[in-house]
């Protein structure tokens, strides 16, 4: 190793021993885990109790009727009960109490106690509509061949539209985990290196280190150190979830390995990207009380790219998403939630790395000049120009 | 040997250096003295690449410095710096490490240092939890660790007690003693009078007076007066005298240094009792008022 390379990966190394020594490392890490782990497994520890729903019934109804909204829910991985009320006021006082998902009364309507589900609906509409079905076909006095010809159908499309509808909320809701878990760790460490930099100003330890070392290799070391913290604990994260997948046998989408994978690389990538402007900030003040104001443009930035990535998980090909997925400050977030829905082509996966790597490779030339002219500036918060002129002085 | 060169350093109106020349040989410490403000801390930045010079030349062993030679000095700031967080043995390591010390070197020379400064019991604790004095001493430690070749202490003294001067003195001595070329800075010339064999002193950024001390004081043309006669305040009438203090019933001036002593002595006695009497080259604090005056008036 060549001197240069060499006193990076002290300063690398330096933050790596000092940072998992932390106790908000520690915490952090098993908070992260713990609350990993338990989305995978906990719905198996109350059994079916996320798919359970009881349906309350009112007024003119089918003997059949149980037997069918069970078969139907069945094919929605729904397990549907019914429950007789002797009237609509009794009926109602069950759903408001939560004892019943919704209300169906004289087979004509059915009441919500807010937003209707739309797995149960489905599978309560396709119930009755078997029902009306048989007592057309009765009036219609068909052959039983013609009759199961007739009530064959509905079943068959009613369980092929259940499933897609099924991936799509579980791709849904791993998009929005690994969303959060990636602005999480963005910020998290982001927010590490600033609090460092500024660290070193403020305890003038950086005229020491200087002395010893040039700006860029202090600056590069400082974010490979912190960057191989976070992209520990992340991998520790992710490996916790792929074990807990494999014990787990709660329905989860498809897409759900890959995507774990892929959280990490764009970790690396919208690591790369935020730490770089999270340094420069540092650099530019000389005590932690301005760090958290000088953060704020950055922290502005970050939030922008969240809600547009929430926007993602609605419509993850809409032009939106695909705008936002290969625009470097927003892509690595963006980008996961497409992930997550299985519906990127590979060759904008490829074009977006391609112009994240790019941009931090610019970036990276133009924050080592203003870190190397504002880092042993003491005083009041330096302009951006500031800083890059004394560079050049 | 480190020859600093004609170093120039303008900040807008303000001139932070005019033209500052001197050099320190391996073997002895240089005392770099001046008043707040005269440039001692900004030429000690510029020898480490924390502050580019508008002209000037800084070499080392006849060669501009650059980081492989920073790599040999080292470096005590005057606004001190190292990670309070850090436990000290650890801190010491990375310090010697970062200046091509390996890590088994690093290693060695961090315990060495510790002992050496009474902390080895300590080197589990955190930078923060010491007193200020082996704060201090650990600064000088990080500064030292790696063997370097010159060591530059900016205000190292500041802060200390009498006891602590006494032993960082003694400390120096012994580092210089091992061939390392020292240069320490001090607004305080008198506290530090017996600690620096050579001397630099530096005015509004330009070096005034420099030489070895003793022979500074024996080639002056001034010396020390003191004299305290019981119960009268006594002011000899002697040729270009200036009165440096007056305190006590004592009385100090700076006089010619051909004054006939005896003759001063016998005088005084004729008054009343003298009680203290000394006659001695002048300190640096006078060389300096000297220096100083003689340069305004040039």
């Amino acid at each position: 190793m060549n001197g240069s390379a060499r006193r990076q990966w002290l300063v690398a190394r330096r933050e790596w021993n000092q940072r998992l020594r932390t106790l908000a490392f520690r915490i952090s890490t098993v908070i992260s885990v713990v609350i990993v782990v338990a989305l995978i497994l906990v719905p198996d520890v109350y059994g079916e109790g996320a798919n359970e729903r009881t349906v309350g019934v009112v007024g003119e109804s089918s003997r059949e009727l149980p037997q069918l909204v069970r078969a139907s829910g069945d094919q929605l991985d729904l397990s549907v009960e019914t429950r007789a009320f002797a009237d609509e006021p009794a009926g109602r006082a069950a759903l408001r109490s939560g004892d019943v998902a919704v209300l169906l009364v004289d087979q004509q309507r059915l009441v919500w106690k807010a937003e209707p589900e739309e797995q149960l609906q489905v599978a309560v509409t396709s119930a009755v509509q078997v029902l009306q079905r048989r007592e057309a076909i009765a009036e219609l006095d068909l052959t039983p061949q013609e009759a199961q010809r007739l009530l064959g159908a509905p079943d068959l499309s009613s369980a092929s539209l259940g499933s897609i509808a099924q991936q799509r909320s579980e791709r849904e809701e791993l998009a929005w985990i690994g969303l959060l878990v990636l602005f999480t760790a963005i910020a998290f460490y982001g927010g590490f290196l600033l609090v460092g930099v500024v660290e070193e100003k403020s305890s003038r330890v950086v005229e020491v280190l200087l002395s010893r070392l040039r700006p860029s290799e202090l600056l590069a070391g400082k974010i490979l150190g912190i960057g191989l913290v976070g992209l520990a604990q992340l991998a520790l994260v992710a490996g916790s979830a792929l074990i807990a997948l494999r014990f787990s046998e709660n329905p989860t989408a498809t897409t759900t390995p890959s995507t774990i994978g892929w959280i990490v690389i764009w970790f690396i990538l919208g690591y790369g990207f935020y730490s770089v402007l999270y340094a420069t900030a540092g650099s530019l003040v000389s005590r932690q009380e301005e760090a958290q104001s000088i953060q704020f443009p950055i922290s502005a930035i970050l939030i922008v790219a969240y809600l547009l990535s929430m926007q993602a998980t609605q419509s993850p090909d809409g032009t939106a998403a695909l705008v936002g997925s290969l625009l470097p400050p927003t892509a690595p977030m963006v980008m996961i939630v497409r992930i997550a829905h299985g519906s990127v082509p590979l060759w904008e996966i490829v074009l977006s790395i391609a112009l994240i790597t790019a941009t931090i490779y610019g970036m990276i030339r133009l924050a080592g000049r203003i870190y190397a002219g504002a880092v042993l500036r003491i005083g009041p918060r330096l302009r951006l120009r500031e800083a890059w002129r004394r560079a050049e002085a | 040997m480190l020859e600093i060169h004609d170093l120039t350093k303008r900040y807008g109106d303000v001139v932070a250096l005019d033209g500052t020349t001197f050099s320190a040989a391996p073997g002895r410490i240089v005392g770099f003295l001046g008043p707040n403000g005269a440039g001692k801390t900004t030429t000690m930045r510029a020898i480490f690449g924390l502050m580019r010079p508008d002209r000037g030349k800084i070499l080392w062993r006849g060669k501009p410095v650059g980081l492989p030679e920073r790599g040999r000095f080292g470096y005590m700031p005057e606004e001190r710096g190292l990670y309070p967080k850090m436990r000290i043995g650890e801190e010491l390591i990375y310090f010697a490490e970062l200046s091509g010390m390996s890590r088994t070197a690093a290693k060695e020379a961090a315990d060495g240092w510790l002992g050496r400064l009474g902390l080895a019991d300590r080197a589990g604790a955190r930078l923060e939890e010491l007193s200020h004095g082996n704060q201090q001493r650990v600064q000088l430690a990080a500064a030292l660790v790696h063997d370097p070749e010159l060591a530059v202490l900016d205000e190292p003294f500041s802060g200390l007690d009498p006891l602590g001067v006494a032993s960082l003195g003694e400390m120096l001595l012994q580092t210089a003693a091992t061939g390392v070329a020292v240069v320490f800075s001090s607004h305080q010339l008198d506290l530090v009078e017996d600690v620096c064999q050579d001397v630099v002193i530096i005015h509004h950024g330009r070096v005034v007076l420099a030489g070895v001390v003793e022979e500074l004081k024996a080639s002056s043309p001034h010396r020390s007066l003191e004299i305290a006669v019981d119960g009268n305040p006594w002011v000899p009438v002697l040729p270009s005298s200036t009165v440096t203090s007056k305190r006590d019933g004592r009385l100090r001036v700076l006089v010619d240094a051909s004054v006939d002593v005896a003759d001063v002595l016998a005088s005084a006695s004729r008054v009343g009792e003298v009680t203290m009497f000394s006659f001695e080259p002048p300190s640096l604090t006078d060389l300096f008022l000297a220096a100083v005056s003689e340069g305004g008036r040039s």
